[in-house]
């Protein structure tokens, strides 16, 4: 009977401990949640971003880790795909013991997990998702891209400050990104005194640019100014192309891609866009993220990975000065100044948006080079919500 | 002249629409079944045409390559999946075609990853111009490659016998074949050509876009549809009309309406027309 006892008291302690492991293991490392689309449609940006991920944590180990303690990633794929955006939001919530969150993924999936995040009082830092509505879900959210209204007003600064445009044609990709930053550049261009001289839209996955360009064909146009990602870029810069129509071409981040300059080939020459990442940078910290993006993953990195990379190394800071506790690396991340991250001096964070210059970058080459910086502080600053 | 190009654009897209929708036709006429697996065909053609153009940097084997992949995927498409179901109604068929379809771009999906290949084969056709009016080299290839299929197609239905029994089958299969036509082998050269059909169109919208990717075929599988129900089920130069109605429609319409109504909206509202006006199509008997 006794032996029985012992045995049964044995499996029950046994079974507890196996049961029970985060909890102990937390007492020597620091836990961090990622997720990203990994496999599906934007499984391409999903492993950019995870591979920039591992990058800053190799760094954030190799340097001692954060407060004595190694940092470890818990890494989820959410497929692009809500639901499993929200049940892996869950688990890292409930169940990983993480302290802070880095989202490597779209705005869908990251729009609908902000809101739980905040709810459990966990920091979050959204690398490159764009839609407004996601740092709006608590205090403790923080976008490392640019809202749609800052890269549509710096791009018409740059189209008309440096490349001196004064007639201007805009192709607007429907979506809410694509509207926003058209409505921003449109009203920013006209205050430089720049003439907009045709506004279409067309659907997001749109192929065919002969019937919107063919308009645009015996216009005197000096640019072109269209909201697009690689697909829909590459397609515009080609069909131009083919219709002789010499007017510039400014994008946005979305075809800041090597993609983009695969797919449009020779036609991407010229082409410039509004970004965050200058890869003409000189300093050891971003030469040293390009290079180690391409011995790790054999392509050149792109905006989603450097904006993955900044937006973990910004968590490690809060978690740096905060500690483990969410509150303190909140007032951390929100007290912040002045910091030098790979895509360019964040100045603060106002109401979880970012404030730091945006790169102009130009194709030449067949390469991403930098064409200018805007940083006017009236163009760079989060608009209140 | 601002109409005249616009017009050209359009039957640019609608002579690729027409290539990928004459396999679908085909089928229909000699199956009765909506084959939507053909957009799965299609893709495997431009994937298959890349894959040729790799291994030796020509365009002619890379069309080649495009076309005997097709016609596989065709072949074992018919033998396995659609001849077992023959007997069973055909709404059984139509799933299973919905199911592989979807099942292949998975396939292409994990086999050659999610990102677009870019496929450029470097052929540099002129433009031809005759003052303001221009048709792009693109174009010029578009219209010449589409333009000798369509040719052959038309050449091997009137002046063959296999043309002329692929023809009868279509019209009614029970008759062809008690007047001893070998009906088995007629569905399957039906597959085998609408097949590489299907290879050509997809190897040229790789080129002409020059962007391959998993997802490309899914235009052919839903708006294919349309397209052979406003040229009429079953026919041949409705399918080709269809597909070019279809282009030309969607091209004027986007330049003259400034509204992003989905260019994909305007074949299915024609469709639901035909249905209500002409349910036998614009050609169909």
């Amino acid at each position: 009977m006794t032996r029985w006892m012992t045995l049964t008291l044995v499996l029950v302690v046994g079974l507890a401990g196996a049961l029970t492991p985060p909890s102990v293991a937390a007492q020597e490392t620091v836990r961090i949640g990622f997720f990203a689309p990994l496999t599906g449609f934007a499984a391409a940006d999903g492993a950019s971003a995870k591979h920039s991920a591992e990058i800053a944590l190799e760094e954030i180990n190799a340097a001692g880790g954060l407060r004595g303690k190694r940092v470890e990633l818990v890494i989820y794929d959410d497929r692009h795909d809500s639901k499993e955006a929200v049940a892996l939001a869950t688990k890292l919530v409930e169940r990983d013991n993480v302290v802070g969150v880095v989202s490597g993924s779209y705005s869908m999936p990251s729009r609908v997990t902000s809101p739980i995040y905040a709810k459990a009082g966990l920091p979050m830092v959204v690398a490159y998702a764009v839609h407004p509505d996601v740092t709006k879900a608590g205090p403790c959210v923080f976008r490392n891209g640019f809202l749609g209204q800052v890269e549509g007003a710096a791009g018409a600064e740059a189209a008309v400050k440096l490349s001196k445009a004064k007639r201007i044609a805009v192709l607007t990709i429907d979506n809410d990104f694509g509207r926003v930053a058209s409505k921003a550049f449109i009203e920013r261009a006209k205050k430089l005194g720049a003439e907009i001289l045709s506004e279409q839209v067309y659907p997001l996955g749109e192929k065919e640019f002969g019937p919107y360009l063919t308009k645009l064909k015996d216009q005197p146009i000096d640019l072109i100014y269209h909201t697009s990602y690689y697909n829909e870029g590459s397609q515009i810069a080609r069909k131009a192309r083919e219709f002789g129509i010499r007017a510039a071409m400014e994008g946005t981040e979305g075809i800041d891609s090597p993609k983009f300059l695969e797919l449009a080939g020779p036609a991407a020459e010229g082409v410039t866009f509004t970004t965050n990442f200058n890869r003409d940078d000189l300093s050891p910290a971003v030469q040293g993220f390009l290079r180690k993006f391409k011995a790790k993953v054999g392509v050149e990195a792109d905006m989603v990975g450097a904006s993955t990379y900044d937006a973990m190394k910004i968590l490690a800071r809060g978690i740096t000065e905060g500690g483990t506790d969410a509150k303190a690396i909140c007032a951390a991340l929100t007290n912040l100044r002045d910091f030098q991250g790979i895509t360019g001096k964040i100045s603060r964070f106002v109401q979880g948006e970012i404030m730091k210059p945006v790169q102009i970058q130009v194709v030449r080459d067949g390469k991403f080079r930098s064409f200018g910086v805007i940083d006017n502080p009236e163009v760079i600053t989060p608009p209140a919500q | 002249m601002l109409f005249l190009l616009q017009v050209v654009n359009g039957l640019t897209v609608g002579s690729l629409y027409a290539l990928m929708a004459l396999g679908l036709t085909m089928v229909y006429g000699v199956l009765r079944v909506l084959h939507i697996a053909h957009g799965a065909v299609f893709t495997l053609g431009a994937y298959g045409g890349l894959w040729a153009y790799w291994l030796t940097g020509s365009f002619w084997a890379a069309l080649l390559g495009a076309t005997a992949v097709a016609v596989g995927a065709g072949l074992a498409m018919e033998r396995w999946v659609y001849y077992p179901l023959l007997a069973k109604p055909p709404i059984a068929a139509l799933i299973a075609s919905i199911g592989v379809f979807i099942g292949l771009e998975e396939v292409y999906r994990i086999v050659a990853g999610p990102q677009p290949y870019s496929f450029d084969v470097g052929l540099a056709l002129p433009d031809l111009r005759a003052g303001a009016f221009a048709l792009t080299g693109p174009q010029l290839l578009v219209a010449l490659v589409t333009g000798a299929s369509l040719i052959a197609l038309w050449l091997f239905l009137t002046r063959t016998a296999l043309g002329l029994a692929l023809r009868a089958t279509s019209q009614d299969r029970e008759m062809a074949g008690t007047c001893g036509m070998n009906v088995r082998r007629v569905v399957a050269l039906t597959f085998a050509i609408g097949s590489a059909l299907a290879g050509v169109a997809g190897m040229l919208v790789g080129i002409y876009y020059n962007s391959v990717s998993p997802t490309m075929g899914s235009v052919v599988a839903y708006k294919g549809l349309a397209i052979i129900v406003l040229g009429g089920l079953g026919s041949i130069p409705g399918t080709v009309l269809g597909g070019l109605v279809v282009g030309v429609v969607e091209t004027l319409l986007i330049s003259l309406v400034e509204f992003p109504l989905p260019r994909d909206a305007w074949a299915f509202l024609a469709m639901i027309v035909v249905f209500l006006v002409r349910p036998q199509g614009l050609l169909g008997r």
